[in-house]
C-alpha cells in the first residue's frame, strides 16, 4: 500500500480493494454526455456483464476503466489502484479487448502477440511461449504465421482476445467479444471466460447478446443513457417476475385452466386448429413449476411451457417498460 | 487449457525499459514498411529517375574541361533533398493518424509504452525509411566519385546534412501526425510546413527586399584604354578595372540584413554547412559546379550586401567573390530554427498522446 497512515481506511474497504470499483463516473464529449452517473463494481472471480442499449455509455465506461479516458468526475479503483494516478501500474494487470478490431495487417498473428508482449516488458523467450499457448487456446494455431490481414472477422476477434490475455491480466475488460463469432466459437468463448473468472480474474464483459450473458455472467450492471439503472446478480434475476409462454393443443382448455388459477394472460389462437398459446407473468420459478403441475394434472394438453426470454433480457425489457 | 500461469506471485512485476520500448515500436513500424510491395516499386522508380538525370548530367557537362563528377554528385544530393522533402512527409505523417484510424493506437497506449517512446520509435522508423531513398542512390554517388573531381572533404558533410534534414522533416511529420486526427490533414500540414521552409523562406526573402532598399554612393568603373578600342582581341578580364573618384547615389539592397530569412531553408542549411573547395589556381574557372555550390555561393553574395552588387562602392573596388569580410556560417541558425520547430511540434504531440486522455477533438474516438 502506498500510504501507511490510511491503513485503517484501507482495512475497511478491503472488499473494494480487489476487482473494479467505480463511483459517480461522468464523462462528456463536447455537448454529448456519454456517461452521466455510473456506479460500478466488479468482483474478482466473477463475470460481470455490462448491459445497455447502443449509446448507453458501455464503451465509454470500459475506456475509462482501461485507463485510456479521463473521467470528468468520479473515481475508479482497479485492484485498489487509481488509473489516473498510476496508469502504467494499472495497465500491467489489465487486459482490454476493444470493440473495434485493430491490427497491424502486415504482421502475423504470432508477431502481433510477441510484439504486444514485448511492450509489456515480457522477455522474448517467455513471450514466445505465451504467444504459442494463447494461439492454441483461441484456436488460431494453424493461422499463427499468416498475415493478420487474411483473418476473418471471427478469427480476428479471437486474436484480439489472445492479445488482451498476453500479459496474464488480473482484470479483463471485454467489449462485445462475441460479435462476429460462429456458434462453436461462442461456446468456446463462454467456457474460456468462465475459466478465466474461475481462476480468480475479474472479468467485465459487454454484449448485446443477452441470452449468451445469461450463461456466463454472475452479475449484471444495466446502463441506460449514461446512468446505472440497476445492478443485480443472476440469482436475484431468477427470483423476479418472469414472462412465460405456454402452448397447448386446446386453447379453450388452457384459458379455463389459467382462469381457475386466477392468472391474467394474453392469448393467441392458431388459425388452422383449436390450439394456441398464452403469455403471462409468473413470480419466480417455484410458482412456474407449481402451475405446470396443476395444468398437466387437469388434463390440459400442454406442448410447451418456457420462459419467453432469458433472465437478463427479462430485466432489460422490464427496465425499458419503466423508461418514460 | 492454461490461460493463466497459476502461481501469480511468481510473475515478476513487468517493467518496460525505455530503449526496449522504442526498439519494439521501431521494429513494428519497419516490419510493416518492409513488407509493403509498393515501397520497393517506389524505390525502383526513384533509382531510375535519379540515374537518368545524373546520366544526362554526365553527358552534357563532360563535354567541357570541367570534370562532371562534382556536378553529378551535387545533383544527386539536390535531388534526394528535393524529393526527400516530398516523400518524407508522406512517410511520416501517417504514422500515428494511421494507427488511430486502424484502432491500433489505443492498443499501444494500453500497454506500458509511454508517449515519448512511441514518438521516438515512430520517428526513427520513418527516418530510416526515408534514408532508404538516400541509400539506393549510393551507386550513383559512387559513379560520380569515379571522375575524381569530387571535392572529398565536402562529400560526407553533404550526405550527413542531407540525412539530418530528412530527419527533421520526419520529426515534423510524426509530431503533426500525433496532433492531427486525419491522415490527409496531417500530410497536408506537413507539406505546408516543408513548403514554408523550402519556398516560404525564399518568398519572405524576396518580399523583404523592398524593406532593405538603401541608397549608396557609387562611382564609375574605369576600364583600361585598350578595352575601349575596337581592335581588342585579348581576354576580357572582368576584374581589370579601377574606380572613378566622382561619387553619385544609386539604389541598392542591403541584403546582408535579410539573409537570415533564408537560414531555415533546407537547401541553404545543407549547402552552407559544406566546406568550400579552395579556389582553383586558374582564376577563370568557375568554382561552384553543382547546384549545392551555387546555392552556397548565392548565400555568400547575399551576406555581402551591396558590396557584391556594385563594383565600385564608395569609390572602392569590390572584391569578387566577396570573401574579405566573413559574416560566419548561416546553417547553425537555420538548423536551430528547424530543430526548435520540430521539437515544439513533437512536445505538443506527446501531450496529445498522453492517456488517460482528457480533451478529445470532436468526432474522434479513442478506439
Amino acid at each position: 500500500m502506498k500510504t501507511t497512515g490510511m491503513s485503517r481506511e484501507i482495512e475497511q474497504h478491503r472488499f473494494f480493494d480487489q476487482g473494479i470499483t467505480a463511483t459517480g463516473l461522468a464523462r462528456s464529449f463536447g455537448s454529448v454526455k456519454a456517461v452521466e452517473n455510473i456506479d460500478f463494481h466488479a468482483e474478482p472471480g466473477r463475470v460481470t456483464a455490462l448491459i445497455g442499449p447502443n449509446g448507453s455509455g458501455k464503451t465509454t465506461l470500459l475506456l475509462m476503466l482501461a485507463s485510456l479516458l479521463r473521467p470528468d468526475a468520479g473515481t475508479i479503483r482497479v485492484n485498489g489502484l487509481d488509473p489516473l494516478a498510476e496508469p502504467r501500474a494499472v495497465r500491467s494487470m489489465l487486459g482490454w479487448m476493444p470493440d473495434t478490431l485493430g491490427f497491424w495487417e502486415a504482421l502475423t498473428s504470432r508477431e502481433i502477440l510477441t510484439t504486444v508482449a514485448a511492450l509489456y516488458g515480457i522477455d522474448k523467450a517467455r513471450a514466445k511461449v505465451r504467444a504459442n499457448e494463447l494461439l492454441d487456446v483461441v484456436g488460431l494455431g494453424e493461422l499463427a504465421d499468416t498475415p493478420a490481414r487474411v483473418l476473418s472477422r471471427g478469427q480476428a476477434q479471437r486474436l484480439s482476445m489472445a492479445r488482451a490475455l498476453i500479459n496474464d491480466p488480473a482484470v479483463l475488460l471485454l467489449d462485445e467479444p462475441a460479435s462476429g463469432l460462429d456458434p462453436g466459437a461462442r461456446v468456446q468463448l463462454r467456457t474460456m471466460v468462465r475459466g478465466l473468472a474461475d481462476s480468480g480474474k475479474t472479468v467485465v464483459i459487454s454484449s448485446h447478446v443477452l441470452v449468451e450473458l445469461d450463461e456466463m455472467a454472475d452479475a449484471a450492471v444495466f446502463l441506460s443513457k449514461g446512468k446505472t439503472v440497476r445492478s443485480q446478480s443472476l440469482a436475484e434475476a431468477g427470483a423476479q417476475d418472469r414472462r412465460y409462454t405456454i402452448a397447448s393443443l386446446d386453447l379453450a382448455a388452457l384459458r379455463a385452466g389459467l382462469e381457475s388459477n386466477n392468472l391474467q394472460a394474453s392469448y393467441l389462437g392458431n388459425l388452422e386448429n383449436r390450439g394456441g398459446s398464452a403469455k403471462l407473468k409468473l413470480p419466480g420459478e417455484n410458482r412456474a413449476a407449481q402451475l405446470l403441475g396443476a395444468l398437466v394434472g387437469a388434463g390440459i394438453p400442454i406442448t410447451a411451457f418456457a420462459p419467453s426470454s432469458g433472465l437478463l433480457e427479462e430485466t432489460y425489457l422490464s427496465l425499458e417498460d419503466e423508461m418514460p | 487449457m492454461s490461460i493463466s500461469t497459476p502461481p501469480r506471485t511468481a510473475v515478476p512485476a513487468s517493467k518496460l525499459g525505455y530503449l526496449s520500448g522504442i526498439g519494439t515500436v521501431f521494429g513494428l513500424e519497419i516490419r510493416q514498411r518492409v513488407r509493403n510491395r509498393g515501397w520497393y516499386i517506389m524505390l525502383g522508380i526513384w533509382f531510375v529517375v535519379v540515374a537518368a538525370v545524373v546520366g544526362l548530367a554526365a553527358l552534357s557537362v563532360g563535354l567541357e574541361e570541367v570534370g562532371p563528377g562534382q556536378m553529378m554528385f551535387e545533383l544527386v544530393i539536390a535531388f534526394v533533398l528535393f524529393f526527400g522533402m516530398l516523400i518524407a512527409p508522406a512517410l511520416s505523417a501517417n504514422s500515428i493518424t494511421g494507427d488511430r484510424a486502424n484502432g491500433t493506437l489505443a492498443i499501444l497506449q494500453n500497454t506500458l509504452l509511454t508517449p515519448g517512446q512511441l514518438l521516438w520509435g515512430k520517428w526513427l522508423a520513418s527516418w530510416a525509411a526515408s534514408l532508404g531513398f538516400l541509400v539506393v542512390t549510393i551507386p550513383l554517388i559512387g559513379w560520380a566519385m569515379t571522375y575524381g573531381d569530387v571535392y572529398l572533404p565536402a562529400a560526407p558533410v553533404l550526405v550527413g546534412m542531407l540525412a539530418v534534414e530528412l530527419g527533421i522533416v520526419c520529426a515534423l511529420g510524426v509530431g503533426i501526425s500525433a496532433l492531427a486526427n486525419r491522415t490527409l490533414f496531417a500530410v497536408m500540414v506537413t507539406y505546408l510546413l516543408v513548403a514554408l521552409l523550402g519556398l516560404g523562406t525564399l518568398i519572405a526573402y524576396g518580399l523583404s527586399m523592398q524593406l532593405v532598399k538603401v541608397e549608396v554612393q557609387v562611382s564609375e568603373q574605369v576600364w583600361p584604354e585598350e578595352y575601349q578600342s575596337g581592335e581588342f582581341y585579348g581576354t576580357w578580364d572582368e576584374e581589370n578595372y579601377t574606380c572613378g573618384t566622382r561619387l553619385y547615389p544609386e539604389q541598392s539592397f542591403a541584403t546582408e540584413r535579410i539573409t537570415w530569412l533564408l537560414a531555415a531553408n533546407p537547401f541553404v542549411v545543407v549547402a552552407d554547412a559544406v566546406p568550400q573547395a579552395p579556389a582553383p589556381a586558374d582564376e577563370q574557372m568557375f568554382n561552384a559546379a553543382g547546384p549545392m555550390g551555387a546555392i552556397s555561393e548565392g548565400v555568400r553574395y547575399s551576406q555581402a550586401g551591396p558590396k557584391s552588387q556594385i563594383p565600385c562602392l564608395n569609390g572602392v573596388k569590390s572584391v569578387d567573390p566577396p570573401q574579405a569580410q566573413n559574416p560566419g556560417p548561416l546553417w547553425p541558425l537555420g538548423l536551430g530554427i528547424q530543430l526548435l520547430l520540430a521539437a515544439g511540434i513533437l512536445v505538443a504531440g506527446r501531450n496529445k498522446l498522453k492517456t488517460p486522455a482528457g480533451k478529445l477533438a470532436s468526432g474522434t474516438r479513442i478506439a
